[in-house]
């Protein structure tokens, strides 16, 4: 059963594959943000590790550098890299995500330097001056890995990674596509399970696991899936949190998560390889004019499409915006959101929630409760 | 359901001001106590502190400056031909519009401050209507006050925005966001790069140039030299009086009443480069001159000398800023009056437009927080100030929702004490609203760290082995 291989990726941060990868010589490099172009660091033969908490819950080390004001999720991880659980990466991307990621990164490179630490820096607008600003900064990102690492990225190198993300997209999009029948073939916290795993090994392990995956879920159907429900909104990577909303009578067809399905949509853009276009360029226009992130501050009518999109193909009978305390971004589009599909008619609840505390499940059940009673008595 | 607004901060600090026009000349003492009697007594005690004796000819000058700016965007509709109102953030030069004939701003936080220090009733119930819209409450009360008023439907909308605070600020950028869809609101955005080195100011350079093209068209207007050469020049003026007054600023004891802290701000948000801008700076320096020469000072000696690291506490001035100069200690600055302005070259029209871009770039927020490492540049413009006007002590007012400088302030602290021997007090309130911490909870905080901390010190100073520090910060913008 191949959900045990996503579980075993999961279970740890530093899981077999890193381990393994490292062994033979490998190179590992975190990133947080879903603005940073995996296919850079595959092409430069690093693992790209993208850096989480899994709802740990513990933060006294970030405490002291961070503030009881900063979101929960950005002091989790500043604590696995102050006691040391993120040792093994060899490298360290920083962000401009949001300020408190980079008031995160300040302190992870302040108190404890990476041996590798670029900054990666992505615009917070469209239009041409910002794409040609995101291609300039890929570039320096491209010649930070090439001078660090000793390696040379080629196009040809590049332009593989950019075709197997591609594909990696594509499958788990077909994945998808399994949980909008009417009993569909995975839970939303497994679904979530299987992106995460994404994270925490190479693209090539990834694919292949993606190709099992296809075959378990193609046969496989959940007994009383209930309500269907999207959640939508905050930057958290609890499968917890999914498994705490699905025990309350509802199963989650989709969500619009970062850590979910806003980091495979939209796909990497496919140029006409007659066209010679500047991968580079290629890869500012994937992930900037595609980021559904509430850091893109004129881009609000995309993020609305986005989760109307989701509805419509899932068959989503209710919304639940989820932010976590003190994330601004979040907590704005939550509310605007809400405001506009309430307008259209889409019943919406709109939670914030501590990061990776169990103790606020109790009080989230309730309300879900609460809203799955409601979002059933509709005629 | 939504909180009740009745009106607007506009409309009530047009009401207010509007007793301000009527008064003739330098009113006395008993003149002032008549006048203050007709305030309700949230506004009455700090109306009352801006035109405090040895201040009052300036701080009327003040109250002038902030009452044109007021009126200028409510009557910007009612001129033949119109003009339009653009709503701009606190960190973004108003210069900009002011070239323009047919624009005027209007600064999101200075509205906020003028509701939360002279309404009655002060920010709070915008603060409570916004959260009625279902907004966290950890959002800043620096501009979503304003916002809130304008969101309720019982105030006057702009015609546009202008949002400069993505790259500083992601709570400024998104609520002006958000007012931009909610109320069906045009909005131009410049990006702040994060980048300090020659090619992120070029980008900046770029979005910068873009915005005043997305302007032209959307005033109709196209940029006149002369027009920009004369708003250069005066903001040029306003340059030279803000240096002069550093000056004073520097000396001990601190000739600069505490309160023209908060005066200087509103002049580079909303009035730089016009003439009621310049009047107010000229009359802060006068004032200033005569206190220096008649060896005026509020207390017996000075006793301390406190740098606040970024914002300060707004609602209650009486009780901070008076307060602490009763007891002898100076409020020599906060981040929004340490804002280090340059002369601009009035050449050519790009030489000008390239020292708008620099100023814009050096704004308070973008200059500390918009930059490649907040804490890096925090820590070198707080040293350097803290050396520079001889600080005892740097207060960290802890403004709740300021998440940047929350994730670094532990940074500042380690550094201030080690590259210029300056402890750091960091207190917890919100800097636009009364509730969160009351002004006597500070007030306490802070006496116990000046009597303890810093004067305690004093007392027994012990020789202390200066570290050098690894670089030399110094802000990049001195004179």
């Amino acid at each position: 059963m191949d959900m045990d291989s996503v579980h075993e990726i999961n279970r740890t941060l530093q899981n077999q594959h890193v381990r393994d990868f490292r062994s033979a010589g490998g190179k590992v490099v975190g990133y947080t943000c879903l603005f940073t172009p995996v296919e850079l660091l595959e092409a430069a033969g690093v693992m790209p590790f993208r850096i989480r908490a899994m709802g740990h819950p513990e933060t006294d080390l970030a405490d002291a550098r961070l503030s009881r004001f900063n979101c929960r999720f950005c002091r989790s991880c500043l604590q696995l890299a102050l006691d040391g659980t993120y040792d093994f990466l060899d490298g360290v991307l920083e962000s401009n995500g949001c300020d408190q990621l980079r008031g995160m990164f300040e302190n992870w490179q302040y108190a404890r330097p990476p041996a590798f630490f670029h900054y990666l820096k992505a615009p917070h607008l469209l239009g041409d001056d910002a794409l040609d600003h995101f291609t300039f900064e890929l570039g320096r990102l491209q010649t930070a890995l090439e001078s660090h690492f000793g390696v040379t990225i080629t196009s040809q190198k590049l332009t593989d990674a950019m075709d197997r993300q591609r594909r990696i997209r594509r499958k788990l999009i077909a994945l998808d596509a399994l949980r909008e029948p009417e009993r569909p073939a995975m839970t939303g916290s497994e679904a979530l399970e299987v992106v995460l795993a994404g994270g925490g090994v190479g693209a090539e392990v990834y694919e292949a696991l993606l190709d099992r995956l296809a075959e378990v879920f193609a046969h496989r159907r959940i007994e009383r899936p209930g309500l269907r429900l999207l959640l939508g909104g905050a930057a958290s990577d609890e499968p917890a949190l999914f498994a705490a909303i699905e025990s309350m009578g509802g199963v989650v067809v989709a969500d619009t998560f970062c850590f979910g399905a806003r980091s495979y949509r939209p796909l990497v853009i496919d140029r006409d390889p007659q066209a010679q276009s500047d991968p580079l360029r290629t890869l500012a226009e994937t992930y900037l004019g595609g980021s559904r992130c509430p850091r893109m501050v004129d881009e609000f009518d995309g993020r609305l499409a986005f989760v109307l999109e989701a509805i419509d193909g899932s068959s989503a009978q209710g919304v639940i915006l989820v932010n976590n305390k003190f994330c601004d971004l979040h907590g704005f589009d939550n509310a605007l959101l809400r405001i506009r599909l309430e307008d259209l008619g889409v019943p919406v609840l709109c939670l914030e929630k501590e990061y990776g505390s169990p103790a606020d499940h109790g009080r989230l059940r309730t309300r879900v409760q609460a809203f799955c009673e409601r979002i059933g008595e509709r005629p | 359901m939504t909180v009740d607004v009745h009106a607007g901060i506009m409309d009530r600090g047009l009401k207010l001001f509007g007793m301000i026009e009527k008064l003739q000349g330098v009113p006395s003492d008993e003149e002032l106590e008549g006048l203050l009697r007709l305030l309700p007594p949230d506004s009455r005690e700090n109306i009352g502190a801006l035109l405090a004796p040895e201040m009052r000819e300036a701080g009327l000058v003040f109250l002038d400056m902030i009452r044109q700016w007021m009126y200028a965007a409510r009557d910007a509709r009612s001129l033949s031909p119109k003009k339009k109102v653009i709503l701009v953030p606190f960190n973004f030069p108003p210069d900009l519009v002011h070239l323009f004939e047919s624009a005027v701003p209007l600064t999101t936080e200075v509205l906020t401050t003028v509701a939360a220090l002279a309404l009655p009733g002060g920010a709070e119930r915008y603060w409570e209507f916004m959260q009625s819209l279902g907004l966290p409450d950890h959002i800043c009360s620096a501009n979503s006050v304003e916002v809130a008023s304008l969101l309720s439907g019982k105030d006057f909308l702009p015609d546009a925005i202008i949002s400069a605070a993505p790259g500083a600020c992601d709570a400024n950028a998104k609520v002006h966001e958000f007012l931009s869809h909610y109320q069906g609101i045009p909005q131009f955005i410049l990006e702040k790069p994060v980048d300090d080195t020659p090619e992120g100011k070029a980008f900046y350079s770029r979005y910068f140039r873009t915005l005043i093209r997305q302007l032209e068209e959307f005033t109709g207007e196209s940029l006149n030299e002369d027009r920009l050469r004369g708003v250069v020049e005066r903001g040029n003026r306003c340059t030279e009086l803000y240096w002069e007054l550093f000056e004073y600023r520097k000396m001990r004891p601190c000739p600069v009443p505490n309160l023209f802290t908060l005066f200087l701000s509103p002049v580079r948000f909303c009035m730089w480069g016009t003439e009621p801008g310049i009047r107010t700076l000229e009359a802060m320096v006068d004032t200033v001159r005569r206190l220096h020469e008649a060896g005026v000072y509020p207390a017996a000696e000075e006793r301390c000398r406190v740098l606040w690291a970024y914002t300060s506490f707004y609602f209650n001035v009486s009780e901070l800023h008076r307060w602490m100069g009763k007891k002898g200690w100076s409020f020599l600055a906060d981040v929004l009056s340490l804002y280090m302005p340059q002369p601009i070259d009035t050449s050519t029209m790009d030489t000008m437009i390239d020292g708008l871009v620099t100023a814009a770039w050096e704004y308070p927020m973008n200059r500390q927080m918009g930059t490649s490492s907040m804490s890096r540049a925090w820590v070198a413009d707080m040293v350097w100030a803290a050396r520079e006007m001889g600080a005892d002590c740097v207060v960290h007012c802890g403004h709740d929702a300021c998440k940047q400088t929350w994730s670094v302030v532990s940074i500042l602290g380690e550094e201030l004490m080690n590259q210029a021997q300056v402890p750091l007090l960091v207190l917890h309130g919100d800097s636009w609203m009364k509730t969160t911490t009351p002004i006597t909870v500070i007030q306490q905080e802070m006496e116990e760290f000046i009597g303890n901390v810093v004067l305690g010190k004093k007392r027994t100073r012990r020789k202390v082995r200066r570290r050098r520090p690894k670089s030399t910060p110094g802000p990049k913008s001195t004179p």
